[in-house]
């Protein structure tokens, strides 16, 4: 039932995708360039020769309310006694009249991003849809010239970004390759995964929590509640809260954020119910402290302390804090477990605590601890994400070596 | 300046209250940490309450009311009370029989940073890091580079296969595994090498406090 | 009806949000800003509950005089002080809300960050003591690194070069791994948050 129910989503995920797409198609309009000859303009005294071929042109990747300009340098750039020092970018919507100081550009630069403002209210609105004509001043210390008047172009928007192809395309591989081990795991097969130290000694330091007489503190983080880390982290907690209910060892888990407050206590709150003891499943037990780092830090620190935790679980999003609790605890002797992926923590956890989950391993061992095969079934594919990864590496440094960097160019991503 | 001068004084006794827990819990610090959870937590409501609420949902609101009654016209601003509407459903919570509607709150804000997270990370996780990892193994005329590039790539790849779950740890594949976890350990002490330093200029920065502008021992 | 809608609601939320990352128009633009700003209006309004919740379990301790309950009285006394001073008052500089932030809050927070000091060498002591070889590799780097702003003599140039050479080849390459790992596994749970396999944050029943 429930595996018709996920493969029907999959089905509907990929309309939905396919969807929106061809919805944002629908909004936009082919391009648009005419040209336009003009009257060449008047000339002042001794001035600069003119920039020529000024081209308008829309603004790629981008909402609608930009042009791009861009001309070829006057000759008299960079030489002579007529040098160019600055460029001015003229706009106006009559080629004739009306031209209007956009933007000023240092002498050896032949192209300029008019960009404008996206609401009708704003001073520098600039309207999509719309033709503009351009026109490039080139000034020298005392005179001016001016260059003809471009084409009219129109800024509209565009309904993909080209420069993250890259991006769409490792969706649709990473995507399928979830579907496609989950699928496998739907059907029974038996997927393997290796032991990871600090998922063992989760049950274990239940078991020790248990046997002192001593409740164990589950430390959520400072992450929000849509935050990645945190959400490995609630199915975590679940699986701990399952235990300690089966054990009825008392179970603290402060919390740093208001919505995390309300996930984490369906989360404790599920563990209870799958552990056959609703009953004993205490709301306060998962309980909000205050928003702010240090002040949670330092009324956790205390509860360590005055609680005398056997065991302290850190899992999730950390920051500075993760040392100042984790040295506590030490100091308090607890059995301490950690996982973060917050790379710029983990060397801290490591050093403090007795076991930390590096990165990923956060991630596995939600999933791992979650049992479900359909969760497991991701594992598999981040794991094929890796070989790709390190296929794409190898080839790609090899290439490299021989001055071949099509492979990189392929990756990279034109924002 | 009297003002002052018993701020700094309570900042003082506080700065102390605080660095006591070193030695051992205290009522000092159990004063200092009761009075810091208190003050911060209202300073969020109350910073939160007039940074967001007021100007996204509140003004929002007004303006589209008042154009409403003004000049009888639904404008979008109307919008926000999307949000209102799922912050209400949050707050069911507390009626027990209808609490299971704030799910719905949840799972708009899960599933949008998900979204939002899943394009991220791709990027910022998946291809910059590629790109960035792809280099020549050869530099022509450069063995420095050249080691170092091959050294990169083999951390890399090493780190990855430590990250492999599906496989087990063994025979070759175990050994790479294992220079993976050589470099990791670089990695975090590095990191931790690194972030000593700063660690003690907050130190040296509270000592200035107590010294130089509470106690004036030192100008 | 309790769990369809949710999930739908994930469903289509983080499709739209992953979708629009590719669309830049003004369209998609639009949409997001109001998701983001509902999101943010969402999370005030579960401030509400984050302050019951706080009220409620420091009142509990007050009721039940536990260990340690009078600390409570300061802490409401706090919480309602500046939420009072705060709406009521205003929050401008010079008024009573941010003197309190700034004479009471900021000292506290900035020592309690101070501690970072003492506990980064009480941690870098206990590492030493373990004498593993990767525990050994972790000490290595991190002292060659913490000496390369000190003045060592003759070594200074030496040590300096080793640092920058660990930090930009074997750190770098380590940190790309972590990286690309931390990648995976959040895109894999975003996609399975999104496709309502990993539900543990909406609890059951």
């Amino acid at each position: 039932m429930k595996n018709r129910f996920v493969f029907r989503k999959s089905i509907l995920l990929i309309f939905l995708f396919s969807f929106s797409f061809f919805l944002f198609g629908l909004s936009i309009s082919p391009a648009q360039e005419m040209g336009v000859p003009v009257a060449a303009p008047i000339s002042a005294p001794q001035p600069p020769d003119p920039p020529m071929n000024v081209v308008a042109k829309d603004a790629p990747n981008d909402n609608g309310h930009a042009i791009v300009v861009k001309w070829s340098l006057s000759a008299d750039d960079g030489k002579g006694k007529n040098n160019v020092l600055s460029y001015e970018i003229w706009r106006s919507d009559n080629p004739d009249t009306g031209f209007v100081l956009r933007g000023l550009v240092p002498a050896g630069t032949s192209q300029y991003l008019d960009r404008g403002a996206r609401e009708k209210e704003e001073e520098n609105y600039f309207p999509p849809h719309k033709n503009f004509y351009y026109q490039i001043k080139a000034k020298s210390d005392i005179s001016f010239s001016e260059s003809e008047v471009s084409a009219p172009a129109y800024a509209y928007g565009q309904w993909i970004h080209t420069g993250k192809l890259s991006i769409l395309f490792a969706t649709a591989v990473f995507t399928f390759f979830v579907l496609l081990f989950i699928n496998w795991a739907k059907k029974g097969k038996k997927l393997y995964v290796r032991p990871i130290a600090g998922i063992d000694a989760v049950d274990e330091a239940i078991g020790r929590a248990t046997e002192m007489g001593r409740p164990i503190l589950y430390i959520l983080g400072l992450g929000s509640a849509g935050e990645l880390g945190t959400i490995a982290s609630l199915t975590i907690l679940n699986r701990v809260a399952k235990k300690t209910a089966e054990y009825q060892t008392p179970l603290l888990v402060p919390v740093s954020d208001p919505v995390v407050l309300t996930v984490a206590q369906e989360a404790v709150k599920a563990g209870y119910y799958e552990a056959g003891r609703p009953d004993t499943y205490k709301e306060d037990s998962v309980w909000y402290i205050t928003s702010m780092q240090f002040a949670y830090v330092s009324a956790v620190n205390g509860l360590m302390l005055r609680e005398k935790t056997a065991t302290n679980i850190y899992m999730g999003v950390f920051y500075a804090e993760s040392l100042l609790l984790a040295e506590t605890g030490n100091v308090a002797g607890s059995i301490q477990i950690s996982g973060t992926d917050q790379v710029a923590q983990i060397p801290f956890f490591v050093a403090a605590t007795d076991y930390t989950l590096i990165g990923e391993e956060l991630y596995a061992a939600s999933a791992y601890l979650g049992k479900e095969p359909l969760l497991l079934g991701a594992i598999k594919a981040q794991d094929w994400g890796k070989i790709l990864i390190m296929i794409s590496l190898i080839i790609g440094a090899i290439a490299a070596s021989f001055h071949l960097d099509f492979i990189v160019n392929l990756f990279r991503i034109k924002l | 300046m009297s003002g002052d001068i018993i701020g700094i004084w309570i900042g003082a006794i506080l700065t102390l209250g605080i660095f006591s827990f070193l030695y051992k819990d205290n009522p000092f610090y159990k004063f200092s940490e009761a009075l810091f959870v208190g003050i911060s937590a209202g300073y969020w409501f109350v910073v939160t309450f007039w940074q967001y609420f007021v100007p996204k949902f509140w003004d929002n609101l007004s303006l589209s009311f008042h154009e409403l009654v003004a000049n009888g016209r639904i404008d979008y601003h109307w919008i926000y009370l999307v949000g209102g509407f799922f912050g209400v459903l949050m707050l069911l919570r507390l009626v027990p029989k209808i609490g299971w509607l704030s799910r719905w709150s949840l799972a708009f804000i899960v599933g949008t940073t998900a979204g939002l997270q899943f394009t991220r990370y791709l990027e910022s996780n998946g291809i910059r890091q590629v790109v960035g990892t792809i280099k020549p193994l050869v530099v022509g005329g450069n063995l420095g580079t050249s080691i170092g590039n091959i050294i990169i790539v083999v951390g890399t790849f090493t780190g990855l296969i430590y990250f492999f779950f599906s496989k087990e740890h063994k025979g070759a594949f175990g050994g790479a595994a294992r220079v993976g976890v050589w470099f990791l350990m670089i990695n975090f002490g590095a990191m931790f090498g690194y972030t000593v330093m700063s660690r003690m200029s907050l130190l040296i920065g509270r000592m200035d406090y107590l010294f130089s502008d509470w106690l004036k021992l030192i100008k | 009806m309790r769990w369809q809608i949710p999930l739908l609601i994930v469903l289509i939320g983080g499709v739209f949000m992953a979708v629009q990352y590719f669309v830049p128009l003004e369209f998609s633009e639009r949409i997001y800003e109001y998701c983001v700003d509902w999101v943010i209006i969402v999370g005030v309004f579960a401030m509400g509950l984050g302050l019951w919740s706080l009220f409620r379990v420091s009142v509990g301790k007050i009721q039940t005089k536990a260990q340690g309950w009078g600390y409570n009285f300061i802490t409401l006394g706090g919480l309602f002080g500046m939420i009072l001073l705060g709406l009521f008052s205003g929050i401008e500089e010079g008024k009573q809300f941010m003197n309190l932030f700034w004479y009471i809050y900021t000292p506290i927070q900035s020592s309690m960050f101070a501690l970072l000091a003492f506990y980064v060498a009480s941690a870098a002591y206990r590492a030493f003591r373990a004498r593993t070889l990767v525990s050994t590799i972790l000490l290595l780097t991190a002292v060659v690194i913490m000496l390369r702003l000190i003045p060592l003599g003759p070594v200074s140039g030496l040590n300096q070069t080793v640092a920058s050479w660990i930090l930009t080849v074997p750190n770098m390459a380590a940190k790309r791994a972590i990286a690309m790992g931390i990648g995976l596994g959040g895109i894999a749970t975003a996609l399975k948050v999104v496709l309502g396999i990993e539900r543990s944050y909406m609890g059951k029943e």
